[in-house]
């Protein structure tokens, strides 16, 4: 670690680079804004937002659960409750029983209530109420490690699986007469969605995650004309953001979440303006 | 565990109590003491030792710690309704009182915070030794007046609690008194009233709003601070997250040491003699 801080150090000789918090920071910016970037690709794609956000809702439930329990770190207790959370959502929406915005509306506000009343039972509901916003700025060399472990296994995912994948979010019906396995694949990618929303939230927070999934992707769609330039403008915006919204959120004193998110929603209104411009 | 256990326990001893509250005549003649949080419990469980015909409970629970932000829940309502006195640590403590008063008109108030100097809207008076006797006096006061039946019990009871703190005080004084070192950094705003009493400067606090993290550019300030100035001890408290304390510990170079400001606890009427005790020692281990 310490020659990755030098290497850092000689190559960014910035005031803000004095500290090592900025530096797990910037590392932990650099390795989940292009996580986003790609992963978000797919959930526009796949019209998941909705379902994303749920996601990060019921990691408050997973928090929740973990505290009641007694376990010091939440991450196991909430990647159990989201895994089983996005595994009942998608059995919920394979029966066909109501629209899919409804289904994950009901989910969505289960996870986030639960989450609240567990929580609040001990009437310190505030005391986790950094999850909400997230703390980037605590993110410790070994959560570092998992945050680049995690990025190699998706894009090991998406380089073996990426075609199929793409078939299915445009076409269910081909990808299955050509041999695809679409259910199994839908529930690999809910399952990959789940993996990097909750290992991310208690830097990202629940308020913002799904901005930072959401919004580099809607906005790489509004101005590329292929899908390799989808994902690299999509990766591009998400790192560009998160690493200006970071260095940003150091000289303004604000919230670093926020500023990051800020900045990628202002890229998408700047390339929907562009792609207004270029269609005249 | 610890907290569904708590949890359970606390359902069955407010079903517990609300039953014989309705069985017995001779409960129905008790009189009721509600704190608010744990310092007040803490301070009404010395004045009330060993006085029959009195029942205490604290509302907010042993572990919730300071109250800013806490949502009044239906069981605490439930609870003042039936209570003949609540005592609260006042100074804008209870951000929920006005409510509280509003609706239930009939209800004693005994503000343990009546006549000391708050400074800058500060609540936290109780974790100072000499604040906190005069908020045992006060309370002692109170409760005389409320309940005449047992005042002159109450006035006793407090006297030689207050002698307690006095000798704890002097302890106090005597340990730190001498120590070199004056300049500390805590977090979250419980200590002023303390080192005030016993001479020590607060250089800087991180978290002013509790439970809120520092920005990026808050921690790099105080990290300078602590560099320029030399503090040697970052003071955390163990009711909150450590990690943006020690962040600014490691990176500074000071070490991060835990004061207790009595708000959680054991439900022991010692509780504040021994956490005051257990400070001493840091700060004695921390500043010289």
């Amino acid at each position: 670690m310490e020659t990755v801080y030098q290497v850092m150090e000689a190559l960014l000789p910035f005031d803000w680079m004095e500290f090592d918090y900025m530096k797990n920071a910037l590392l932990a910016v650099l390795l989940i804004t292009p996580l986003f970037g790609l992963v978000g690709t797919m959930v526009v794609n796949n019209r998941l937002s909705f379902f994303s956000d749920a996601l990060g809702h019921s990691a408050l439930t997973g928090i929740a659960i973990g505290v009641l329990l007694g376990i010091d770190n939440y991450l196991a207790s909430m990647l159990g409750f989201a895994l089983l959370f996005a595994l009942g959502i998608s059995m919920v929406l394979d029966s066909g029983a109501s629209s899919a915005d409804t289904v994950i509306g009901v989910f969505s506000s289960t996870g986030l209530a639960l989450g609240v009343v567990l929580l609040s039972a001990s009437g310190g509901f505030a005391k986790y109420s950094a999850y909400l916003v997230g703390d980037i700025l605590t993110v410790q060399p070994e959560e570092i490690l998992l945050l680049f472990l995690v990025l190699l296994a998706v894009l090991a995912v998406w380089v073996l699986l990426f075609n199929q994948l793409l078939l299915v979010s445009v076409n269910a019906d081909l990808a299955a007469s050509k041999g695809v396995r679409v259910k199994l694949l839908e529930k690999l990618f809910v399952v990959i969605v789940a993996v990097i929303v909750t290992i991310s939230i208690k830097w990202v927070g629940v308020l913002i995650i799904n901005s930072l999934l959401v919004l580099p992707a809607a906005a790489a769609r509004n101005v590329a004309r292929s899908m390799r330039g989808y994902h690299g403008i999509s990766v591009l915006i998400s790192m560009l953001s998160g690493v200006a919204g970071l260095i940003l959120s150091y000289y303004l004193g604000t919230a670093t979440g926020g500023t990051i998110v800020l900045l990628s929603a202002a890229a998408f209104f700047a390339t929907f303006a562009l792609s207004k411009l270029r269609a005249r | 565990m610890k907290r569904i256990l708590a949890a359970a326990a606390a359902c069955l001893l407010f079903c517990a109590g609300s039953t014989a509250c309705a069985a017995e005549p001779e409960d129905e003649a008790s009189f009721r003491i509600v704190t608010s949080f744990y310092p007040m419990y803490i301070i009404c469980l010395n004045i009330t030792e060993g006085i029959d015909g009195v029942s205490l409970e604290n509302m907010a629970g042993q572990q919730t710690g300071c109250l800013h932000d806490y949502q009044l829940q239906s069981k605490d309502r439930k609870n003042l309704e039936r209570a003949d006195a609540f005592v609260i640590n006042g100074a804008g403590m209870e951000s929920f009182l006005d409510d509280v008063v509003a609706s239930l008109p009939s209800l004693t108030v005994v503000d343990a915070s009546e006549g000391l100097a708050v400074v800058e809207e500060n609540p936290h008076l109780w974790v100072s030794v000499s604040n906190c006797i005069r908020q045992v006096e006060n309370v002692a006061g109170g409760l005389a007046a409320a309940d005449p039946a047992h005042a002159a019990q109450y006035r006793a009871n407090a006297e030689i609690y207050v002698e307690k703190l006095e000798a704890l005080r002097e302890e106090m004084h005597e340990a730190i008194d001498p120590l070199p070192n004056r300049r500390i950094v805590t977090f979250h705003e419980a200590f002023p009233y303390f080192a005030e009493e016993f001479g020590l400067e607060i250089a800087a606090v991180v978290n002013r709003e509790p439970d809120s993290q520092p920005s990026a550019r808050e921690l790099a300030n105080t990290i300078r601070l602590i560099r320029e100035t030399g503090v040697t001890a970052v003071f955390a408290e163990p009711q909150y997250p450590e990690s943006a304390a020690n962040i600014l510990a490691e990176e500074s170079g000071a070490t991060l040491y835990f004061l207790d400001p009595c708000v959680t606890g054991e439900d022991d009427p010692d509780a504040y003699l021994d956490a005051m005790r257990e400070n001493k020692a840091v700060l004695q281990e921390a500043l010289s």
